[in-house]
């Protein structure tokens, strides 16, 4: 075992350059990737390692950007796009919706595109309205694309090297706020995959299972290390891709447990979270709540910008563990 | 206490779907006694008079004359006070019965089902006319109010399980609603207890029939393991249907004269209100997967206390597979009506026994080694 304790960016980017010496193909294109190294500081040092041929700055057109990569990517190559803030994929979604994520499909499988797109998503840094979304359902309710949101420098590595491999495109959400912490587990060397579609189970407990994406399956971990004391015992799972989503160990879980509570920072309307509910009352599961499901999320609101104005917006620790208890406490 | 029932289009022969609703000879309010005649039916085969199945008063004519109607769709209510009606009708306005859908327990919905079912009547004898399942299914009354009774999923399946009506749960958990800790404790349902009691009396009262038939049994032993054979009884029901029938002559309704043809094999399973029987027609001219089909959803309806009505009457012969209990084979017995009756029972993983009774008035010895000749063969 390894005791290498990364920070997401540094996994994210050891998972790059995985990838970019096992194939060719790989190649790493956006805005100041790189002799910057990137705005948050990805992709590092991968320019001085590959060289300009295969880390490509880019102007400032995102559209551009991702219809270059759906060209590459249909012409053999197998791009990495980076967006600076997930936010501008907003520019470059006809590239994505309509071409990248269709490709396969209206050309009967004859073609297909290989392509990854890394951005940084959600709130937290003060960034405003228009830089701190979290955008994953406007990805997922697009059939034809994948979406990962990997909520540790572990998992991020392992699935990005997963997304590389795969043949079609994959949106890869990073949450900023995970970038310069290092996860609770260390990052294996080498160049393990993790499949895409699996859930992680991230603890086990028999009174309460929280579903959690991103950043919060973070903050629900300390929430139930704090019920923990208190004598609930909180289940954690953590979906990690949104697309495919493997909804059985959910299913197993409140099998087990009996309550559901689930969190994303997503504002709460038409979320993602409302899918795992969806799909959880509609199977044999449903039969084994003995409480109501409870949906912890972000405000119906554009992040704010003022600090603890942007704070409120989004489940916080403190929501999570408040919220918990009460699903126990209340429900015998 | 009176109960609300309706008389329903009767299933007049094996292929009949719909019937013409030709006239009524009640009108609503009128006081009926049971045989009274009530509405005319029309199919292409025959007319038939549909007669009252118990003594009651007309509430509403529900089918226009004229109108083709499907078969089980109820054509009049009428009140009655009949007690073997009372526990016949029971189910499924009740929380027991209709657990989770408000919009199912609603009178308009379940006259839109396609195939309306009917809580279990047992002894389904083909030649006693008091058995009125044949023509009655429940109609539900309309709740006063279309609020449920608030539970947690869990609570609700829990109750569905032990026979506990929700209505008589105090609800603890928050807006009053039902949690599964509130169920501990509380025994289990006595109207159930009750409709099982009333069941299991008239099984005693079919089998008590059988007295006065002179009978006798015997039983073989052969080598059969059913194994993982999820439709076993789907294979025992077509084959034993098969063997009956190169055997018209030891068929009742083929005795009777009534039909040349018909065979009914009543089959006992499992329901909450304790054995059902419901008849499977014909299954040996079923095709293997439709009559596979037809057993599960039978067992399934069953569990729920309901089997669809066509199904509670023309047995010409009863099977009672107690291989699922693993028990060995016992005496069959055989209800008033059959002439045959089966019992398979497990010996070992790779033995059954079939014990077979036979009403010596009309089958002897050398038919009845036969037939199991026939039936072991086929198996």
């Amino acid at each position: 075992m390894s005791d290498r304790m990364l920070t997401m960016a540094e996994a994210v980017r050891e998972a790059m350059g995985i990838a970019m010496e096992e194939r060719p193909e790989v190649f790493l294109l956006g805005e100041d990737v790189g002799i910057y190294g990137g705005a948050f500081g990805v992709s590092g040092d991968l320019y001085h390692r590959f060289g300009s041929d295969r880390v490509l700055d880019t102007p400032i057109s995102e559209l551009g950007i991702v219809g270059a990569a759906v060209g590459a990517a249909l012409s053999g190559m197998r791009p990495i796009v980076e967006i600076q803030f997930s936010d501008f994929t907003a520019q470059a979604m006809d590239q994505i919706a309509n071409q990248a994520a269709k490709i396969h499909f209206m050309l009967g499988g004859g073609l297909h595109v290989p392509m990854v797109l890394r951005t940084p998503s959600g709130s937290g840094t003060g960034a405003a309205a228009q830089h701190s979304q979290s955008l994953e359902t406007w990805f997922a309710n697009v059939p034809g694309l994948k979406v990962v949101m990997p909520s540790n420098p572990a998992d991020a590595k392992g699935l990005l090297l997963s997304a590389i491999d795969d043949p079609n495109p994959v949106i890869f959400l990073e949450h900023k706020l995970l970038y310069k912490i290092p996860g609770r587990d260390a990052v294996a060397e080498g160049a393990e995959r993790i499949p895409l579609g699996v859930s992680k189970i991230v603890r086990t407990g028999k009174d309460l299972t929280i579903v959690a994406t991103g950043v919060m399956v973070n903050k629900s971990f300390e929430a139930a290390a704090r019920l923990e004391a208190e004598g609930i015992s909180v289940e954690l799972i953590d979906p990690r891709t949104i697309s495919p989503l493997d909804m059985n160990p959910i299913y197993e879980s409140v099998d087990k447990t009996g309550r559901l509570l689930v969190v994303q920072e997503a504002p709460a309307h038409a979320g993602f979270i409302n899918e795992v509910v969806t799909q959880l009352v509609g199977s044999p599961s449903f039969g084994s709540l003995i409480a109501p499901v409870k949906r912890l999320a972000g405000l119906n609101i554009p992040i704010p910008y003022a600090p603890q104005l942007e704070r409120s917006a989004v489940p916080q620790i403190d929501d999570i563990e408040i919220a918990a208890r009460d699903l126990v406490k209340s429900w015998k | 206490m009176s109960f609300l029932y309706p008389v329903v289009m009767p299933k007049m022969s094996m292929t009949m779907e719909t019937g013409d609703l030709i006239v009524y000879y009640v009108s609503p309010g009128d006081h009926v006694k049971s045989g009274q005649v009530l509405f005319e039916v029309m199919t292409d085969k025959i007319d038939m008079e549909v007669e009252a199945p118990a003594d009651g008063v007309i509430k509403d004519l529900i089918g226009v004359v004229g109108e083709t109607i499907p078969i089980g769709k109820p054509v009049l209510t009428m009140l009655t006070e009949s007690e073997v009606m009372a526990f016949d009708f029971d189910g499924p306005s009740e929380p027991v019965s209709e657990p989770i859908a408000d919009s199912i327990a609603e009178p308009v919905a379940v006259v839109a089902e396609p195939e309306v079912v009917a809580p279990i009547v047992v002894a389904p004898v083909a030649p006693v006319p008091e058995v009125i399942a044949p023509v009655v299914a429940p109609v539900v009354v309309a709740p006063k109010t279309t609020t449920q009774i608030k539970a947690v999923p869990k609570a609700r399946a829990l109750a569905i399980e032990k026979g506990i009506a929700l209505d008589s749960v105090k609800a603890t958990g928050p807006d009053n609603t039902i949690m599964v800790s509130d169920l501990a404790g509380i025994h289990i349902n006595p109207k159930i207890t009750a409709r099982q009691l009333a069941n299991r009396k008239l099984i005693a009262a079919g089998i008590e029939k059988t007295r006065s038939i002179p009978q006798t049994s015997f039983t073989r032993i052969f080598k059969h393991s059913s194994g993982k054979n999820q439709h076993w009884q789907a294979h025992l029901l077509t084959t034993w249907a098969a063997v009956l029938r190169t055997r018209l002559d030891l068929n009742i309704s083929s005795i009777n004269g009534e039909s040349e043809s018909d065979i009914g094999v009543a089959m006992i399973i499992k329901s909450i209100y304790g054995s059902a029987l419901p008849v499977f027609h014909n299954p040996d001219l079923l095709g293997r997967k439709e009559l596979e089909e037809l057993y599960d959803r039978t067992i399934r309806q069953a569990e729920e206390g309901k089997v669809p009505i066509y199904m509670l009457s023309g047995a010409t012969t009863t099977i009672f597979d107690l291989t699922s209990f693993r028990m060995s084979s016992n005496t069959p017995p055989l209800f008033p009506g059959h002439v045959t009756s089966l019992t398979v029972g497990q010996n070992s993983d790779s033995k059954k026994s079939i014990s077979l009774t036979i009403d010596l008035r009309y089958c002897d010895f050398y038919d009845g080694s036969e037939l199991l000749d026939h039936l072991i063969e086929g198996l």
